[in-house]
Order: C-alpha cells, then sequence, then structure tokens
C-alpha cells in the first residue's frame, strides 16, 4: 500500500473518516403536502444538505449517510416508519418460540449506472412512466426521477467543496489529484464513467443510496479496468490505489465505537464465478482486488469467491492462500454448480439472470438490486418437541420408523407452514413503506414502478433461516436406532425419559451419546436419516412462493445473533441427548464433537444435506481446523484438494477457521465446548481433551510457531 | 476374512500421498519402548482406562458381568458417562472396511491419495491384508503398506501385485540397539528392505529419531551407506519423537519409558546427511 493509502488507512482505523450526518430545517409546511410527496422533498433536501469528508489525501468523496429524519436507504431503513414498527415488535421477540423477524440485506445493482450514468436512468424513469398509469405507480416514479436529480446535484456540490479545499493544499500531487476529483465528481454519475476512475467514483457515490454489499465487483468494472490499461491510461499500482480508497469507504462508512466495525458482516461482495455465456469470470483483475483487500488491515469489506466446476485449482489455491494468510479472516467460499442449479431448477430464474447472485451481510446469497425477500428465523427443534411433548398420543404405538416419520412430518409441515406465514407478515408490515433512493438503483423498480420494499425487484432471494436442524436429524437418528432398529428402549420410555427430562434415564442417555453416530460422520444411518429429513423440507418447499412471488429457499446461517441459545432455552428436552433449556446446535457442520470420523466424513454428511438444493438460501458452513494444516505448503496443499473435492460433490459453502493457541487454552480450561478439537502429530492422532494435562500443555506450546 | 482394527482414519494428510484414509491394524511383533500408539501392541481388543477422567461413580461395575475377570464386552464403555473407559479394537470384516474406504474416492482421486494400512504391524494378518489390497486395486485405489518390515519376505511377494507404495519403518542400524528397544533384531528387516530396494517398487522410508538412541550422525551414515548399497528409496522421512502417547501407557496399565524429543536443530542436520 502506498503512503496516501496508508495516511487514509491511519484516519479509517481511527474512526477519523466517519461521515457525520446533518439534518436540515425542514419546513413545517411539508405536513401540507400528501405524505410521498413530503418524503421525496424532506429526502432531496436532506441529501444536498450533508458534507462530504475531504482530506488532502482524497481521490474520491461523496459518501452520505441517514439520520432517520427523512426516508433513507433500504438496508439501514432510517425513517422507514412500518419496519420501525415491525422491528421494535418482532425483531428478536419470539412468537411461539418459533419464529423472530430478522434484519434484511438490500443490494444495489449498479450495472445500470455504470452503463449509463443516472442521465440515463431518469430516460429509463421516463420511458417507464409512459407504460404506467395508475397515479400512486406515477408518483412513484416521479419520485425516484426528483431524487436522481438530486443525485446529480449532490455530486456537483462535491465538486465546489472539493475545489474550495484544494486551494489550501500546496503539495502539487495532492492538489492535482483533488482537481481531479473536482472534475470527474462534475462528469459522474450524471454520464456513464469513461474509465476505472469514474466507474470506482460512480460507485462510490451511489453506494450511499444502498450502502450494504457492493456486489460482484469483478463483473462490475473489468471492462472500465482492461480498457485503461490497453489504452495505457491507467497502471496496474493505480487501478490498485483506486480499489483501495474504495475499500477503505466501505470499512469508514460504520462508526468505530459499533461492534460491527470490526465483525466485518454487512460486508460481503463477490468475486469469480459463471458469467452469463458459461464462463467462469474469475479474471486477473479479480486477483487485483483480492490483493488490494488483503493488503488492507481493515474488516470490511469482506468477499465470498464464487466457485465454478471451471475453476483451476491454482485459483482456487490462491483464494484459500490469501484466506489463509488473512489475520482478520476476510474470505469465504461458495460453489457456483449448487447455486445456480437451485436458482434455475427451484426458482425458475434463467441462468443469465442466476449467474448474477452475489453474497451480502454474513453470506447470504441475494440478487444484485434486490432486497431480501425474506427476514425470519424459525425454530425446527420447536416440531421435536411438538412431537414428544404434546402429540405423542399419536406415536407411541408406532410399529415402525416408516409410521413414527409419517406423523413427524406432518408436524414439521404445520410449523414450517407457521414459520413460512410469520414471514410473509413481517413483509407485509415492511410493504407499507415506499423507499426511493434503494429502488432507484434496484433491478426492475422503474420498470415495475414499485418500491423495494413492496416487492418491486422480479428476482430476489427468500429464505428464512432455520435453526435447530442437527437437533432434529440427532433426534430422529436416535429414535430410529434405539427404538425402532436395536430396541433399546420402548417409545414409551424415551417419551418418558424426555418428560422427566432424563431424570431417572441417565443410562439411556449415557448410551445414547456414547455409541451414536450422530450427524456428521457419513455413516449410513445418519445420512439416511440426514436425506429423509432434506427431502420432507424440499417436498414442503419446493414451489411455494411468498407474497412478492420469490420462491422459498431456506439456510442455516446463524448469523450476530444468538437464536439457537434463545430458542434452546425455551425447548423441552430433546431424544438427540439434549436437556431441556439446552442451546441448540450451531449451523449445519461440525457437530461439537460427535463427529468423530474426520473432515473428509464431515463434508460428505453436508454434502448429504444439501444435494436436494433447498437448503442454497442462507447456508453456511463453518469448519475449524488445525492450525498446522496451513503451516506446511504440503499439507496445505491436500487441504485445497479437499475442499475442492467438496466442491465437486456438492458442497454449498465453507469458511475456515484455523485452532490457535488461544484456543487451544480455552478448550483446556472449557472442554465441553472445545471437544472436536482433534491434534494430530505425524501417524499420532487424538482428541485435544483426552490429552492429560502435561501434554496439553506441549501442544499448546507447539502451537506458537 | 475377518481382522481386528483399531482405528480408521479419514481424511488423513499424513500417512503417503495425497489425501489417504488410513487403516490401523491391532497388533505387533516388535515392542517399540517409545510407540505412540502403545495399543496397537496386542492383537486383541483391548478396555482403555482413562484415569484422569473417572469420578469412581462405580457405574462400570455394576453393570459388569464378568467382574473377576474382563471379557472384553464392551459394556462398561458405553456406561460410562465420563468417557473414562474406551474399548480399542474392532473386529471388522474386509467388505465392511471397504464400505468406510470408498466413502472418499472422490477425495483420494482429486489428490492422488488413497489408502494407507498400518498398524500394528498389517502385515503379521497377511491373508486379511491381501484381500483389502486386492478389493482396493478392483476400485482403482491407490495403496500403501506401513511396515516396520520383521516379517518373511514370501508376505511382501504375496503384497506387491496390489502395493503401490511401501512405506517401511527403519527403527534403528545398529542391531544390539534396535534388538534392545523393540526386541527383535533387524536383520530380517533391513534383509526385507534391500530386497525391496532392488526391485520396481516406490518405497518411503521413515524413521523415528529418539534422542540419545538413533540420533547420532553414524547412524544415519549408516543408513545412507545402506543405500548406496542397495539404493535410494524415493523419500526418506525422519520424524522426531513426540510424547504424545504418554496418557495411553496409563490408559491399557503398561509401564512407560521416557525419551527425549530431538532438537529442530538436530532433525535438521540429520536431515542433511540424508538428503
Ligand atoms: S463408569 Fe466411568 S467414571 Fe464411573 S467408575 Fe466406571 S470408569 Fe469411572
Ligand atoms: S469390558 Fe465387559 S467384562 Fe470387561 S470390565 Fe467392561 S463390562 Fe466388564
Amino acid at each position: 500500500m502506498n503512503e496516501r493509502i496508508s495516511k487514509l488507512c491511519a484516519l479509517t482505523l481511527d474512526g477519523k473518516m466517519y461521515v457525520e450526518t446533518i439534518k436540515p430545517n425542514f419546513d413545517r409546511y411539508d405536513y401540507f403536502l400528501p405524505t410521498e410527496q413530503m418524503n421525496v422533498k424532506r429526502l432531496c433536501e436532506y441529501i444536498l444538505c450533508q458534507k462530504p469528508v475531504i482530506t488532502e489525501n482524497s481521490l474520491f468523496t461523496g459518501l452520505f449517510r441517514f439520520d432517520g429524519s427523512v426516508v433513507g436507504d433500504a438496508f439501514n431503513r432510517s425513517g422507514h416508519k412500518n419496519t420501525a414498527i415491525a422491528l421494535k415488535n418482532f425483531y428478536l421477540k419470539k412468537i411461539g418460540n418459533l419464529s423472530t423477524m430478522e434484519w434484511q440485506h438490500a443490494t444495489g445493482d449498479y450495472s445500470r449506472v455504470l452503463k449509463k450514468g443516472i442521465k440515463g436512468i431518469i430516460e429509463d424513469i421516463d420511458a417507464s412512466a409512459l407504460m404506467h398509469y395508475k397515479p400512486e405507480e406515477l408518483e412513484f416514479l416521479k419520485g425516484l426521477k426528483d431524487v436522481a436529480n438530486t443525485i446529480i446535484k449532490w455530486a456537483e456540490k462535491c465538486s465546489d467543496k472539493v475545489l474550495e479545499f484544494s486551494k489550501s493544499v500546496s503539495d502539487p500531487t495532492k492538489k492535482n489529484n483533488l482537481e481531479k476529483l473536482a472534475s470527474s465528481l462534475l462528469l459522474v454519475p450524471r454520464n456513464a464513467p469513461s474509465s476505472l476512475y469514474e466507474a470506482i467514483l460512480t460507485m462510490y457515490i451511489c453506494f450511499s443510496a444502498n450502502p450494504d454489499s457492493v456486489g460482484t465487483l469483478d463483473r462490475y468494472l473489468s471492462p472500465f479496468y482492461f480498457n485503461d490499461i490497453k489504452n495505457g491510461t491507467i497502471t496496474r499500482d493505480e487501478a490498485k490505489e483506486y480499489l483501495q480508497e474504495f475499500f477503505l469507504m466501505l470499512q469508514s462508512y460504520t462508526h468505530i465505537s459499533s461492534p460491527h466495525f470490526t465483525r466485518g458482516g454487512q460486508s460481503h461482495f463477490c468475486i469469480g464465478g459463471y458469467l452469463e455465456d458459461g464462463i467462469d469470470g474469475f479474471n486477473e483483475f479479480s486477483v487485483l482486488i483480492v490483493e488490494s483487500l488483503m493488503e488492507l488491515p481493515t474488516y470490511i469489506p469482506q468477499l465470498t469467491f464464487r466457485w465454478t466446476s471451471k475453476t483451476p485449482k491454482d485459483v482456487l489455491w490462491f483464494m484459500m492462500d490469501c484466506e489463509r494468510k488473512d489475520p482478520n479472516k476476510r474470505i469465504a467460499f461458495t460453489n457456483d454448480d449448487m447455486r445456480i442449479a437451485c436458482y434455475t431448477k427451484i426458482c425458475g430464474i434463467p441462468f443469465e439472470k442466476a449467474v448474477s447472485y452475489t453474497t451480502v451481510g454474513c453470506n447470504e446469497p441475494a440478487f444484485l438490486g434486490s432486497m431480501a425477500g425474506s427476514n425470519s428465523k424459525g425454530n425446527l427443534l420447536h416440531s421435536i418437541e411438538t412431537l414428544f411433548h404434546k402429540n405423542y398420543g399419536k406415536i407411541i404405538n408406532c410399529k415402525s420408523f416408516d409410521e413414527f416419520y409419517g406423523i413427524y412430518e406432518s408436524i414439521l409441515f404445520d410449523d414450517l407452514e407457521k414459520i413460512f406465514e410469520y414471514d410473509n407478515k413481517y413483509n407485509k408490515i415492511r410493504a407499507r413503506d415506499i423507499n426511493y433512493i434503494s429502488s432507484l438503483f434496484a433491478c426492475d423498480c422503474i420498470e415495475n414502478a414499485k418500491s423495494i420494499t413492496q416487492g418491486g425487484c422480479n428476482t430476489a432471494i427468500a429464505s428464512p433461516t432455520l435453526m435447530g436442524i442437527i437437533n432434529v436429524i440427532d433426534s430422529l437418528i436416535v429414535v430410529k436406532k434405539y427404538v425402532f432398529d436395536e430396541k433399546l428402549m420402548s417409545m414409551k420410555s424415551l417419551i418418558d425419559a424426555l418428560h422427566s427430562n432424563w431424570q431417572g434415564y441417565g443410562m439411556y442417555r449415557t448410551v445414547i451419546l456414547n455409541t451414536t453416530d450422530f450427524f456428521g460422520n457419513d455413516d449410513n444411518l445418519s445420512n439416511y436419516i440426514t436425506s429423509l429429513f432434506y427431502d420432507s423440507l424440499y417436498k414442503f418447499i419446493n414451489g411455494k412462493k411468498n407474497i412478492f412471488g420469490y420462491q422459498w429457499l431456506v439456510g442455516d446461517l446463524a448469523g450476530y445473533n444468538e437464536h439457537y441459545k434463545w430458542y434452546g432455552e425455551d425447548t423441552l428436552a430433546t431424544p438427540d441427548g439434549r436437556y431441556m433449556g439446552d442451546m441448540m446446535k450451531f449451523g449445519v457442520g461440525q457437530n461439537e464433537g460427535r463427529d468423530r470420523n474426520g473432515l473428509t466424513a464431515l463434508l460428505n454428511s453436508v454434502i448429504v444435506a444439501h444435494k436436494n438444493l433447498i437448503a442454497c438460501g442462507s447456508t453456511v458452513t463453518n469448519v475449524s481446523l488445525d492450525k498446522k494444516l496451513v503451516e506446511d505448503d504440503e499439507q496445505f496443499s491436500k487441504l485445497v484438494d479437499t475442499f475442492e473435492t467438496y466442491f465437486r460433490n456438492g458442497g454449498v459453502h465453507f469458511q475456515l477457521t484455523y485452532i490457535s493457541k488461544e484456543d487451544l487454552i480455552a478448550a483446556k480450561e472449557n472442554p465441553d465446548k472445545y471437544k472436536h478439537i482433534r491434534v494430530r502429530v505425524s501417524g499420532f492422532s487424538d482428541y485435544f481433551v483426552n490429552l492429560n494435562e502435561s501434554i496439553q500443555n506441549d501442544i499448546i506450546m507447539r502451537t506458537d510457531k | 476374512m475377518t481382522g481386528i482394527i483399531f482405528d480408521v482414519q479419514r481424511g488423513s494428510y499424513v500417512n503417503g500421498p495425497g489425501i489417504r484414509t488410513t487403516v490401523f491394524f491391532k497388533g505387533c511383533n516388535l515392542k517399540c519402548t517409545w510407540c505412540h500408539n502403545p495399543e496397537s501392541q496386542d492383537f486383541e481388543p483391548q478396555i482403555m482406562f482413562y484415569k484422569s477422567k473417572c469420578t469412581s461413580c462405580g457405574i462400570c461395575r455394576n453393570f459388569c458381568e464378568s467382574k473377576e475377570s474382563c471379557i472384553i464386552c464392551g459394556r462398561c464403555t458405553r456406561e460410562c458417562l465420563t468417557g473414562a473407559k474406551a474399548l480399542c479394537g474392532k473386529k471388522y470384516t474386509a467388505d465392511e472396511i471397504m464400505e468406510i474406504i470408498k466413502k472418499d474416492i472422490p477425495y483420494y482421486k482429486n489428490s492422488s491419495g488413497g489408502v494407507t494400512f498400518s498398524g500394528g504391524e498389517c502385515m503379521l494378518k497377511i491373508d486379511f491384508l491381501t484381500e483389502l489390497l486386492q478389493k482396493c486395486k478392483e476400485n482403482n485405489i491407490h495403496t500403501a503398506v506401513d511396515t516396520a518390515g520383521y516379517i518373511p519376505y514370501s508376505s511382501f511377494e504375496q503384497i506387491l501385485p496390489y502395493t503401490d507404495l511401501i512405506i517401511y519403518d527403519v527403527k534403528c542400524m545398529n542391531s544390539t540397539v534396535h534388538k534392545k528397544y523393540t526386541s527383535v533384531q533387524n536383520t530380517l528387516i533391513l534383509d526385507n528392505l534391500k530386497s525391496l530396494l532392488l526391485i520396481d517398487k516406490e518405497i518411503w522410508v521413515r524413521v523415528p529419531i529418539i534422542s540419545g538412541i538413533n540420533d547420532s550422525e553414524e547412524e544415519i551414515n549408516e543408513l545412507k551407506s545402506f543405500y548406496e548399497m542397495y539404493g535410494y528409496p524415493q523419500k526418506t522421512e525422519l520424524l522426531p519423537y513426540h510424547s504424545l502417547g504418554e496418557h495411553k501407557y496409563e490408559a491399557i496399565n503398561k509401564e512407560l519409558t521416557r525419551f527425549n524429543t530431538p532438537s529442530n536443530d538436530k532433525m535438521q542436520k540429520l536431515m542433511k546427511l540424508i538428503k
């Protein structure tokens, strides 16, 4: 990183590049206007009242934020009155221990503004107005046009401010940079950008309208980069500088006092993946993006690498190598073959559109220019609880597992019905808000003359995330193995054991915990149950659409919030050996030491879970690995081979954690939480928590390399 | 055919090229004093007892139907709440092992990996091993056999057609020291290695380096002279002794002898000699 970027980086990490908001003195006569007219008027006034952040080292500026006094962007939803009501009542507030409302991502599509500038967007708005006749649609389009013109004016205001500031700068290079910025702000985003610099400046300003994921960055910017390089108007280093300043802006959007500042969520974007013509889009510019980001010691943004079956192994190696060296853990991996298959086959989205997905936030998939079509977290373990604690009369005399499973499935479907119904209800409240600024850069909102919050975009991913899936699968394994196959206990004694919270049945519980191959072991029984369960999800969900017409999918992402704990607290004992009140398992992956057959077995089990594609919604697979695997290139290559095989065989996603010295110390003190850590040295292998203290100490010492 | 297996490690990165499944046979005819898997030495299943985890709750005794002399039924290991008791070694048929092995075929193929049969001494169950090797070859799986080589050469002749790689453990070149610490002379072991080096087969030699026992430069030079005479293997790995298996000695009630780990400097020096 060069000196200019180093200085900006220091300011950013010091919180000094944060954009403060300024509240205008709104005219009280505004209240005489119809609500939407007032909202647009105030939004425009608000934008033009803001002050850009300019430093002597700046080559970019133009970011602004909302403070809640006007209807702001769709991601932060400040000023969205109805959304605020919904969040106040249902965000993280359980309904029947079954559903809570969640935050929703909304991401812009920059392709239109990069292609035709805001001027072109205004032409599109005018063209759309000719196709619509309903007054509310025409009013919406008028609002969009006002906002579009305001953004052009905002850029002009920024230009003036930069020019003014440049007069106080004496260093000729810095002055020159500022003058370049001032003159470019008069060109873009009004017009289509003609260089990489202008393209990044366009995105920099328009990011304020939808400050979430910046989407498929290499696709947006590659044409500009390669053109500039061909014309000799840019060097690789200059391109890197522009990208780095852009990334620093994304970091500075979050206030330094927010816990999100160092978490990096809300900020994933994508590189690689299939292009519309079916070729793999990863290119030299993608490499530059990764390099530029990895040089910065920041937390935001993070990136997801979209792997395809056409990705050469050395590219995956490069990406995993960057990931292993990144102390801030900013890279995740997803499999385009699975995702695109899901979006085309299950969601019915054409291939050319399906390839335009990105990841947002903590790795949720989203289509560019769309708002997440779903906004809830459901508790699936509730179905097992209902079966064993309320409806046990129905199963007590079951003669076969199939008969039992049929009864379970109908309860599962009842719960899913409710979870999806609540999701729709949250959406309905949200749809009472009309958004302008994000809709301007969303897909189809102009053509549909409809706000992004009301389903204005044609394509979106609607994926409630489901908690407790592994507990359900493990519970079903226990029922099949011990009640029906081995007949260790009768259904009645299992029900009694759960009703008494395992009191008096400790022996059974111990045998269950000690001798069951639970999820993650890639054995016939756990794979059978996993497959059966996901097929039920498929059966219920396939073909079902939400109120906006988006096909439902599901995911297992836990995110920042501890739903697995909160839902667990109010869930009675379950057959997987869980006591009443115990937290549920976190995501679909490592099973707290219950997966005992190694990494390939775990990955194969995850593949079984995801093979019918229905879980290609917000699905994340976290894998913790021994740090030693990444310290040695020979072993690291095998790790790359392992995850490439996992993707080739149908894995959807992975992100890695390497077990560090600190983890091992924590494991020593709190062995129950860290049962899964397995240490391997040469041919020797054992679980860390099995070793006696002196050896644990020995390994902790060895880990400090 | 069946065999007693004490562990099947899937997704292993260390016992040969690529990603591998390593199948550990129970039973060995060497008794290396430094062995880090002492539970691999006996041929029959064993109960391992981790004293530090036992809360003396007595539950295991309540379930035991043969309190006077253990019949290794394994019942107590299932009932123990704390994991203080574990059963080591289980009888498998070749098909059962193959079922596990086959699950990771895509990983072998993508990494030029395969299966490694290890132990204990897997070559002591030569017919069971041969059956497994043949079945692997029927499935086009790369095979490696990890052996200490204290077996008649005819056993090698039996497996060679189905074995792609021999991982050959040489404990020590000095015969007297070898006898003292492993319970057998190394003559047969070196004779077999000699024969193997003379044929066209991939061999990796592995030497555990134990401070004060076989970590002298003479030892390594002697191995080098041996290579000079009979040919070099494709690879030689010197593995520093580690004490990670110590807790297992207590668990199977076996007397433990402590050794010292050679320093990194020492290892590098020795490594240079053999390269
Ligand atoms: S059951 Fe386990 S903890 Fe209890 S006495 Fe036996 S070995 Fe010890
Ligand atoms: S293995 Fe069986 S016989 Fe031996 S101590 Fe345990 S329960 Fe008793």
